[in-house]
This record gives C-alpha cells, structure tokens and sequence, in this order.
C-alpha cells in the first residue's frame, strides 16, 4: 500500500491577524492590507464554483469548491476508478437546479440504477458514445460552446495540452463546470487547466486527492476524504468499514498457508470475514 | 421630412486598391439601410429609415463610426443632405446638425462641392472664398456664365432641390478581393487583410438576412514566387449552424490558418462565400431563460447525433428487472420516453457495468482482479428468468436465464467491484467481474 502523508497545515490557513503580526502589516490601513496580494493567499474566486461535498476538499480548493467557467482535470491512476464517488456530491447540487450530466466517451457502459442510487435521476443522464479521440474532443467542445446547465464530464485520455487549452478557452464563456478525465501519467506533462487533481483509493472507504496545480499556492500533501459508494453505506458493518485490517489478517493466513496443497479452508474463512 | 446622411470618406493617398474598397465598404454599408451610394472618393448611406433601429440614432451613429474605421475609412461625417455630407467630411466637420445647414455650408470653401470646384479658377478671380460668396452672385449670371451643373449642385446641398442617387444593389453571391499592401509570408498574417473582407461579408449577410455556413479563403502567390509554389492556394471552413458574427469567423479562420504552410508569399486574398442560409430572427429576452438554455442543449445533442451517427447520444431508460444488464437500457435520442415509475432497488448498484461480464482468473480458488479480491459483502442471489428468450445471431434462441450470486469484493487497485458466481453449471463454477463501484 503506497504511504499517505497526513494533510499538513499549509500557511495560508493561518490566521490572518497572526500573520500580520508577524510583518508587521497591523500598523498599516485595512485599505492597504487588502490591497496587498501575499503567495501564500489563494486567489479569492472570480468565479461562481460548486461546492465539492468533501469539506476538507472545499478548504483547500480556489472559492471553495469545483470552478465553473474553468476546466478540471482529474487524474486517476486507472480509469473507472472514483469517479462518481469524487463527484457525486457536486453533481447531485448542479441536478437539483435543473442541470443534465452529459458523459462524453466514459469508459464502461454507466449504470443508471447506481447512478440513481447516487442522487443522479435517470432523466437527466445524456450517454454521448464518442469513441475516437477526435471524436470526443469535438463532442466536448460543442457542449462545451452550447453552455449547458449541469456539466459535463470528458474522458480525454489521449489529449494533447493544444488541445485542453482551446478547451479552456471556450470553457471560460460556459457556466458550468468541466471536468476531463486523464490517465495518472499525464500528471508530469504540463496543462493549461486552472485546476488539476490526482484522485486514487485508500484502503478503507477514503479517496486520497492531490492538487497538482491550483489558483494561488502551492498545495502540498495529500487530502484524506471518507467516502463510501452508493448504498453501501447503509449495509456496512462497523468490521467491514476496515478492510485494511481485513486484508492484513487475509495476508497473515496467507503467511500459515505456505506449503499447503490447497487453501480451501483459508477462502472459506474468507468468505465467512 | 429632412434627410439623414452619412458620407465615408475613403482615403485614395494610402490606398492603393481605392476601388475594390470602395465597393467593399458600399457593401458593408448595406447592412444599415439599402440605400448606398458612391460618388468619387467616398461612399454615401442614406440612413433616415434606419434611424430608430440599432439602438437609436447615437449608437447607429457609433456603430457606422467604428465600422468604418475599421474598413480603413479616414473620416465620417452626418449632414442632411448627401453633398453637404461629402462637403463637410471633405473639411472635416463629423456632425452636420449642429446649426441650420446654410449657416454650416456657408462658412465652407467653395472648392468643397465638386461641380464648384471646376469653375474653381474663374471663381477666385471673382473674388469668391466660401460658398456663401459664390451664392451672393445672381442666379441668372452664374446660369448663363457657367454650366447648369453648378446652380443645380449648390440647390442640391442646400436641400433646395431633390437628389437623384444611383442605389447601389446588392449582388447575389459574395466574393471580395484585397490586394495586399506588402507580401505576407505567414498563413497567419493573413488574417489581418482577410478580417477587413469578413467584415465586407457580414454587411453583405446582413443586408441579405442571412448566416454562412461555409466560406472560402484564396490567396495568391504574387510573381516573383518560385516555378513549384503554384498560382495559390484555398481554404474551406465550415460552421455548424449560420452566422455572422465576425470575430466567430475570424477565431474560426485563425485556428485553420495556423495549420496552413503559405508555398510562396501571398500578394492578394479573397473571401467567398461558399454556402449561404437564411439565418431566422430571435426574440431576446429580458429575463435568464432556462427553458431556451435546455433547447440550445437539445440542438447541440442533435448535431453532436448528426455526426456521430444514430445510437451514439443515449438516454437511459429504467427497467424493473432484477438482473443487472436489463435494469437499464439506453435509448437514442429521440425514442419516445415513457413516465412511468419505476421503484429503484433497494440492493446497492455499481455506477458502471461491463457489456459483458467479465470471467476472472482465479489463484487458490479465489478470484482475482488486478490482484486478490476481498469478498466484502454477499451473497445476493439473482436468478430465474427462465421465461426470457432471445434470438441471437445465428437464429438460434438463446435463454437469458441467470442463476447468480453477486457479492461486493474489494481490491487494492480497482476499488470496490460488483462480481458474481455462476450457479447454472456446477463443472464451471466461474467468478465473473460484472460492475465497479467507481
């Protein structure tokens, strides 16, 4: 399992009064004050966003949640991976005031019942099977233009940046959020999407989300998010809310097994767990 | 009722292509009233009807303005009548309605009205400066001295007598040239000369009520290009639906030209407009309307549908089943869609499904799925359907009976999956990967 470092206390949450202690801007005018931009400061939105769901998330994003007018780029180290779990929260807002989900080339076939479970009414999912990249990349950029309400989720994988970035372009006159989604790999090219997440699982129900790139500061660390898919919630029980230590325990059998013909009995324990 | 002129003033010295400007700006010009006229040097609009359009007359006056700077006219001037309008832009006064006409036209020099400019020699020796000395003279002496041309050009910028205009009429295809003022060795400086000549065109579709849906893009290599380089080139760019708006165009001329390798420097361009359609009038409206924002969105999906081809843009429709591949099924885009309620499982559902389920490799008897799997939660039995028959292929009817037992596993990298056991052979009892719960 790869380490996790703890989302550390970055600066810019600070109080402000302690830091204006400190350079000694409180002798200053408030005017003043607010007239000085420090790097630490995230850019306060120019634009409305969309709150993700995730408070720590909320925190540590440019206004407080998901840009619209923007482009998002979504990294995940293999694709169908977190998707909805990620954003479900966000979309199930925008469907409340009347958006639609339009899913440009997902990469397996959605299942509207979950989706359904998720918060997302059957009536408001738009499938565009796009299969070539050109494909995609064109279906995108109409939606893109049309400004429809709700948004619009792009699985992009073989993008290029000229590409994203005329994207971007039109992106900045449409109200909605957009956001592509992008192989893990892509995280050392450059981009020109304001905002940039590298999202992957943690072993007990939790997403593990980075940001590359943001509005403002430098983030550093990676953010721990419970999340749990769907209705499983509800079905969980307090054992199986850890699978980690139910893999740990898995691994040890393991360890006892060696040297046996068949593990018969350690699959039934399994099953039993 | 008085008149309401315009006169543009083009400007010969620096131009070395006067006349195709001219025409370019007449036809610009349509695109504020049908009456357009030219007469030596400059282009006359005769804008009296279009008044309470545009805006009102100061933003009319505003976008004739800014417009013509843009075609490269050097001055604008408003006056009543189409002589005092060229009088005046000659002496380079822009409103012409500041004070009673005669008070404004006396005060011009003669030289100002070209059918007074002939005489101009005989004149000053008479001692005449202004037109207001030339009218001093008696009428019946300047009839018999000069020619009628005179007394009828002075009546006809005082407004004494009716102007006869020759309109000019707007032509039923569009193509419009422009000489280069220097050889262009880029696709995009190119741009430049050719949004002058887009510009042309939307007056031209505006006059004509109407939108492009393609246009073209020719240059000409000048002479001195080398043997291989060819006579010039082309470019064709389509819009989805009718337009036009210039600065759409023009980002839409720029992204092709940037792809665009010019084989020998280009000395002249020219816009055609290759397909035209009437482009209908919408009602603006006052307040942020949802419902038109949802049919934008409807047309969008047609076109995105028009080209991807039927089945591509899906609607999902809800099915009560309980086996997982016939909860759903996803409909194109204009297949009737029913109201009926539809209980949801109450069985938590993955977001994504396989077409097919997937068989999974097992190790010790455990499947595996980018590593061994952790059965979380289970078994959800789902079977039966023994009833549902389907005809395949090969004519051959094939039962869609299940026998399965589901179970939520979880894997190190994949997350949580949706898999089950095939109960209906028991030799090939296999595990097979069916949804993720992403």
């Amino acid at each position: 399992m790869p380490t996790v470092t703890q989302h550390q206390e970055a600066p810019d949450s600070l109080p402000k009064d302690a830091l204006h202690q400190r350079i000694g801007l409180a002798q200053l005018s408030s005017r003043l004050v607010n007239a000085v931009w420090r790097g630490s400061d995230r850019v306060s939105a120019q634009h409305a966003v969309v709150p993700t769901g995730f408070a720590a998330l909320d925190a540590q994003l440019p206004g407080g949640g998901w840009p619209c007018q923007s482009l998002t780029e979504l990294l995940q180290p293999q694709a169908s991976l977190c998707e909805w779990r990620l954003l479900a929260p966000s979309l199930k807002r925008l469907v409340s005031e009347g958006g639609h989900i339009l899913m440009v080339g997902p990469p397996k076939r959605p299942h509207a019942p979950g989706l359904v479970q998720l918060g997302l009414p059957e009536k408001v999912l738009v499938w565009l099977a796009a299969d070539t990249p050109s494909e995609r990349l064109w279906t995108t950029e109409q939606l893109v233009k049309a400004n429809p309400r709700g948004a619009i989720l792009a699985w992009l994988p073989q993008v290029s940046p000229e590409q994203l970035r005329r994207l971007q372009v039109h992106a900045q006159a449409c109200d909605c959020p957009v956001f592509v989604f992008r192989p893990e790999l892509a995280r050392r090219d450059a981009s020109p999407a304001p905002l940039r997440v590298v999202a992957s699982l943690g072993m007990d129900w939790e997403l593990h989300v980075q940001i590359l790139k943001r509005r403002g500061g430098q983030h550093e660390g990676t953010l721990v998010l419970p999340s749990i898919p769907s209705l499983l919630a509800q079905v969980l029980t307090p054992r199986l809310l850890r699978p980690s230590q139910l893999m740990v325990r898995k691994e040890a059998s393991h360890v006892n097994a060696l040297g046996r013909a068949a593990d018969r009995r350690s699959h039934q324990q399994l099953v039993s767990l | 009722m008085s008149m309401h002129w315009a006169a543009l003033l083009t400007d010969v010295r620096t131009s070395n292509s006067s006349a195709c400007d001219m025409a370019g700006i007449a036809l610009w010009a349509l695109q504020f009233t049908p009456r357009v006229t030219c007469s030596g040097q400059a282009v006359m609009l005769e804008i009296t009807q279009s008044l309470r359009l545009f805006g009102g007359q100061a933003q009319l006056h505003a976008q004739v303005e800014s417009g013509a700077k843009e075609m490269g006219v050097r001055f604008t001037a408003w006056a009543p009548t189409s002589l005092a309008a060229l009088a005046f832009a000659e002496a380079g006064i822009a409103d012409g309605f500041a004070k009673p006409l005669a008070q404004m036209l006396d005060l011009l020099p003669f030289d100002c009205l070209s059918a007074v400019k002939v005489h101009a020699a005989t004149l000053a020796r008479l001692g005449c400066k202004t037109l207001a000395d030339v009218r001093k003279l008696p009428r019946s002496g300047i009839s018999r001295r000069f020619d009628k041309e005179l007394l009828l050009a002075l009546d006809q910028a005082y407004g004494l007598r009716p102007e006869i205009c020759r309109w000019i009429t707007l032509p039923l295809s569009f193509a419009a040239r422009l000489e280069l003022p220097g050889r262009v060795d880029t696709a995009s400086g190119l741009l430049f000369g050719a949004r002058r000549l887009l510009l042309q065109m939307s007056g031209w579709l505006a006059a004509r009520h109407a939108g492009v849906t393609a246009f073209t893009l020719r240059w000409r290599h000048d002479d001195m290009r080398a043997c291989t380089a060819g006579e010039g080139g082309d470019i064709t760019i389509r819009t989805a639906e009718p337009t036009q708006n210039v600065d759409h165009l023009c980002r839409l001329l720029a992204e092709h030209l940037a792809q665009v390798v010019l084989l020998a420097p280009a000395s002249d361009i020219e816009v055609l407009a290759t397909e035209v359609s009437p482009l209908a009038e919408k009602n603006h409206s006052l307040l942020h309307d949802t419902a038109k924002q949802s049919e934008v969105l409807g047309q969008v999906l047609e076109r995105i549908e028009a080209r991807l081809g039927k089945k591509r843009v899906l609607l999902p429709k809800l099915v009560e089943d309980h086996r997982l591949e016939c909860m759903q099924c996803w409909q194109a885009l204009d297949s009737p869609r029913s109201n009926a309620v539809i209980n949801p499982t109450h069985v938590p559902q993955p977001a994504w499904i396989l077409r097919t389920p997937l068989k999974l490799a097992m190790l010790e008897n455990r499947p595996i799925y980018q590593g061994p799997l952790l059965l979380l939660l289970g078994p959800d039995r789902v079977e039966g359907s023994w009833w549902h028959q389907t005809q395949s292929s090969e004519n051959a009817s094939q039962s869609k009976t299940v026998q399965r037992d589901y179970w939520v596993a979880l894997s190190v990298h994949a997350g949580a999956l949706w898999i089950f056991q095939q109960r209906l052979d028991a030799e090939d009892a296999a595990w097979y990967l069916h949804g993720h719960f992403a």
